[in-house]
């Protein structure tokens, strides 16, 4: 077997007898990430409509499902609304405070069949297994939101402590909630955000994942006629909350 | 393909692939259709252009520190939890892999869309160690109950018609599937959702691994690589050593461009970074994170003639605009690679004899150099590889005789002065109405479809040498 | 009118088989006031030599072609790839040569038809040699090799008494390829053939390029189709007399 020493040895050795060509850079990477980071974050703030509408209309065209609530608490008519049209009745979510406000109840109110995500890890594999199996039941899975890219309409969540992978993955509709402080413009403030939160930074509940979810599943590979809905979702709801959630 | 299938001679394959009527209209759409794609995604993107040569500038100097961000990237993983391990070869890949499904008591497992594990053929081995692979890429998918191999490097069944997998999936999968798209994703999606949730390993390969911070990242449409990396308790990534990027702010470069190449999308649908195995508290994840470096001939072209071909992101657009490919698809080029990148990355991991004749399967037009995302320079090694058959003596003998003669002729005026008078002699018998309609010989391959005009009356240096009025 | 001198490379396949194109050339220079010269003993650029790999046996014919041309003040060429080889080409090939600071020069100095007349004569307004419709091939050395694709246009579309309409598909390849259309003729010709149709579509009476390689595959699978669509070089159309 190939040792690391004589992987890299080998590589090194290739490294030095090759001379530089053309055109050679690394990217500039920002140097203070954090602070960069605040700083693109109080400019956003001032210009929230116009990403909004940006991020609207970008995710619009991938057929992403774009709501608007004046507050948290409008949340559950629009997901029951959704629920109802499929004709379904059960849904799992993150976790009250991975989602920032705990919806169950005014959900559960409504007759939805509501499974709320654990905020620690599960006990053992069995009831790994068993959260595992509502997940791939549930016929929506209810998510928050770390970054709404306006550039591409894309979502960005991050996994974590009761912010599973599962919810935004298994079931057959997925719905995202999210409010002004998650908005960023482009794939290059991205790029900060990303140094900050792995550098100089912090990051959003630090699980293993981040997944940027640009509209619903789809393939084309069955001569190249679009299907959605192939492994992931087959539906992607995003609903903007005009009053932060978080305050 | 099958060593078999490789005894045919490359311009046979070619020959009957343009037979295939099906193939020739999917080829003729899909092609156009992602051509189209691409151009528009471009046209409303004026960052592309800069973004380009940055990727590209990024490729290179990544190149020129390939060992030190390695260094960086295994420290990183390690610390996050997972393992690397170092494959110079495609057997050492595999027993690698293999290893670690046997390790873990791996009955089945879940593949996303990965050309690495194409590449090394993992499939065959995984089932002779009795691990069942299944892939999940629908594409994939359908190939693998086909027995056969991609046809392209990001639509895999781009030469199956819906027809074809609709009997298919009733044949391998005993239920009646209708042959409408929709219906064959709806079955494909439920056979493939249970095999999601039992399987043990899950194996994908690896847009670009981000250095500074251990991070694997997957760049899918279908969900198939959030599968694979979150649900079975093992993750193992394939990875050739070029895909290594230093940091977020480079990887952001290559996806701004990546997909709009590939599809004509501002993003896939599906960015997966992966950080490891699962960490504490989490519901989903890995126990295991396996990162596998693969080399299969790459670190060679470091210092090699092929070495910008290391900066291919895999994104299809090459094959989109080769003419050649067009005509002939996939299949026909034997290698698990095929197009004009295909042709380079098979002379890197098979040896420059494998590719006597497919160096030749190029008229040299440049659209794929054009195309490409990275502004690889494909048609400049083509000719590279072309000069080191000829070096090394390959080429078919009656070849170099007739270009050494050429040559000759070429470097002697007196002697090309002769040959063209020659040739007027020569032609005489074919020649019918000014123009030429067939011809013996090698020459016979052009008149077969086309006329070829003769060699004129007089050349124009002749005519300039005697005739008062023109030189005046 | 310009009081310059240039000297033709006529090429090998413009010499053997359409030296009507080098006599437009040289009659369309000299009416603009052009002086032509000729040098003697002209064989070919190397392109085939180095394109299927042979490039030493390419360097000796690079030698020669820098050598006969060493003192011209400009050197045209009616062929996209001819030129293309010349001016990216050469200074590599003679590198390690003593004529290395000659090919570069040269390769400064030396320009294909249409890039010649738009960009170093300015002169753009010509009388069609042929009356009626037109549409014009990229051929891919001088459209991506020379990133030239107005020049043509601009003198195809400015001529007196044509047309010009446009080609699906312009920019895609004919098909020709040098030794590719003999190596691999079924390939060429199913590219020659979706060539040819979009040809056809545009109702044009003639179809123009600036490469004689072109000109050979798509004016032999249009005279093998009988069609009424003539091939025929940019120089020839250009040379009506102004």
């Amino acid at each position: 077997m190939t040792t690391r020493a004589e992987f890299l040895d080998r590589i090194r050795a290739q490294v030095r007898r090759a001379p530089g060509r053309f055109q050679a850079a690394s990217a500039r990477r920002p140097r203070h990430a954090a602070a960069e980071a605040e700083a693109i974050r109080r400019e956003l703030a001032e210009r929230w409509p116009e990403t909004l509408e940006a991020f609207r209309r970008e995710f619009e065209g991938v057929a992403g499902v774009f709501h608007r609530v004046a507050s948290v608490d409008m949340v559950p008519a629009v997901v029951d609304g959704i629920v109802r049209e499929r004709q379904a009745r059960e849904l799992v979510t993150w976790h009250p405070t991975a989602l920032g406000a705990d919806l169950a109840p005014a959900l559960g109110a409504r007759g939805l069949d509501v499974h709320s995500m654990p905020a620690a890890e599960p006990a053992g594999s069995a009831e790994r297994e068993r959260l595992r199996t509502i997940a791939a039941r549930a016929d929506l899975g209810l998510t928050g939101v770390d970054l709404a890219i306006a550039e591409t309409g894309t979502l960005v969540l991050v996994s974590g402590v009761g912010r599973p992978r599962s919810t935004s993955l298994l079931p057959p509709c997925h719905v995202a909630v999210f409010d002004r402080t998650a908005l960023v413009e482009s794939l290059r403030q991205v790029g900060v955000l990303l140094e900050a939160w792995h550098g100089d930074g912090r990051a959003p509940a630090g699980g293993a994942s981040i997944n940027f979810i640009t509209g619903p599943s789809r393939t084309a590979d069955i001569e190249l006629t679009l299907t959605r809905g192939v492994h992931g979702p087959k539906e992607v709801h995003a609903i903007f909350v005009e009053q932060p959630i978080r305050g | 393909m099958s060593d078999a299938e490789l005894a045919t001679p490359f311009r046979q394959r070619a020959g009957g692939a343009m037979k295939d009527a099906f193939l020739q209209e999917a080829l003729t759409i899909a092609t156009t259709k992602f051509i189209g794609l691409r151009r528009e995604a471009f046209a409303s993107f004026p960052e592309g252009e800069a973004l380009r040569d940055q990727a590209r500038a990024i490729k290179e100097a990544t190149l020129q520190r390939l060992d030190q961000h390695l260094e960086t990237l295994i420290s990183n993983v390690e610390r996050l939890g997972g393992h690397v391990h170092y494959a110079e070869t495609s057997a050492e890949a595999r027993s690698i892999i293999v290893d670690i499904a046997k390790r873990t008591g791996a009955r089945l497992a879940v593949k996303s869309k990965s050309m690495a594990t194409e590449e090394i053929h993992l499939n065959e081995a995984l089932e002779a160690a009795g691990v069942t692979p299944v892939e999940t890429d629908l594409g994939e998918y359908i190939i693998q109950l086909a027995h056969e191999r991609p046809s392209h490097i990001i639509a895999p069944a781009i030469h199956k018609t819906k027809g074809q997998v609709a009997e298919l999936f009733t044949r391998e999968l005993k239920r009646p599937a209708e042959p409408d798209p929709e219906a064959l994703t709806l079955i494909a999606r439920g056979e493939l959702r249970e095999k999601f949730l039992q399987a043990d390993l899950g194996i994908s390969g690896a847009n670009f691994a981000v250095a500074e911070t251990g991070t694997v990242v997957l760049v899918t449409n279908e969900g198939n690589g959030r599968m694979v990396t979150s649900l079975p308790r093992v993750h193992v990534a394939v990875m050739g050593v070029e895909k290594v990027v230093p940091s977020f702010t480079d990887l952001m470069v290559f996806l701004a461009i990546l997909a709009k190449s590939a599809t004509g999308q501002k993003l896939s649908v599906y960015t997966s970074m992966v950080q490891g195995p699962r960490r504490a508290g989490e519901l989903e994840g890995p126990d295991e994170f396996h990162l596998v470096l693969l080399d299969g001939g790459r670190i060679a072209q470091i210092d090699g003639p092929l070495r910008e071909a290391l900066s291919c992101l895999r994104c299809g657009a090459c094959l989109n605009v080769c003419p050649v490919y067009r005509q002939i698809g996939g299949h026909a080029y034997g290698y698990t690679y095929p197009g004009p990148i295909g042709i380079l990355l098979t002379a890197m991991l098979e040896g420059t004899p494998a590719v006597r004749d497919l160096a030749h399967a190029s008229s040299l037009c440049g659209a794929c150099a054009d195309a490409c995302p990275v502004r690889i320079d494909i048609p400049r090694m083509l000719i590279e590889l072309r000069r080191e058959v000829d070096d090394r003596k390959i080429a078919p003998w009656p070849e170099r005789v007739a270009f050494k003669l050429l040559a000759g002729l070429l470097r002697r005026p007196w002697l090309y002065r002769l040959a063209a008078r020659a040739g007027r002699i020569a032609q005489k018998p074919f020649t019918r109405g000014g123009r030429i309609g067939r011809l013996p010989l090698v020459f016979g391959e052009w008149t077969r479809t086309r006329d070829l005009p003769p060699v004129a009356p007089r050349t124009f240096q002749e005519r300039w040498a005697t005739d008062r009025d023109l030189r005046a | 009118m310009t009081g310059r001198s240039v000297s033709l490379m006529v090429t090998c396949l413009g010499d053997l088989f359409f030296p009507e194109v080098g006599v437009s050339i040289v009659r369309l220079l000299r009416r603009l006031g052009v002086a032509v010269d000729v040098p003697a003993d002209q064989t070919c650029c190397g392109l085939p030599l180095f394109n299927s790999g042979y490039h030493a046996d390419a360097a000796a014919v690079a030698r020669r072609t820098v050598e006969l041309f060493g003192d011209s003040e400009h050197v045209v060429v009616p062929s996209g790839s001819c030129a293309w080889m010349v001016k990216h080409e050469y200074p590599g090939l003679l590198a390690d040569t003593t004529l290395a600071r000659t090919a570069v020069e040269l390769a400064a100095r030396t320009h294909e038809l249409s890039q010649f007349l738009v960009r170093v004569l300015g002169v753009t307004e010509f009388t069609s040699a042929v009356r009626g419709r037109v549409t014009y091939h990229d051929s891919c050395h001088l459209l991506r090799g020379l990133h030239e694709s107005e020049s043509p246009r601009t003198l195809l579309g400015n001529l007196e008494g044509a047309e010009l309409v446009p080609l699906p598909g312009a920019d895609e390849c004919c098909g020709f390829g040098g030794s590719f259309a003999v190596r691999l003729p079924e390939v060429s010709s199913q590219i020659l053939a979706k060539k040819l149709a979009n040809v056809e579509s545009t109702g044009a009476d003639c179809l123009v390029a600036c490469d004689a390689g072109c000109l050979m595959q798509m004016g032999g699978g249009l005279t093998r189709a009988k069609s009424r669509v003539r091939a025929l070089h940019l120089a020839e159309l250009l040379d009506g007399g102004r």
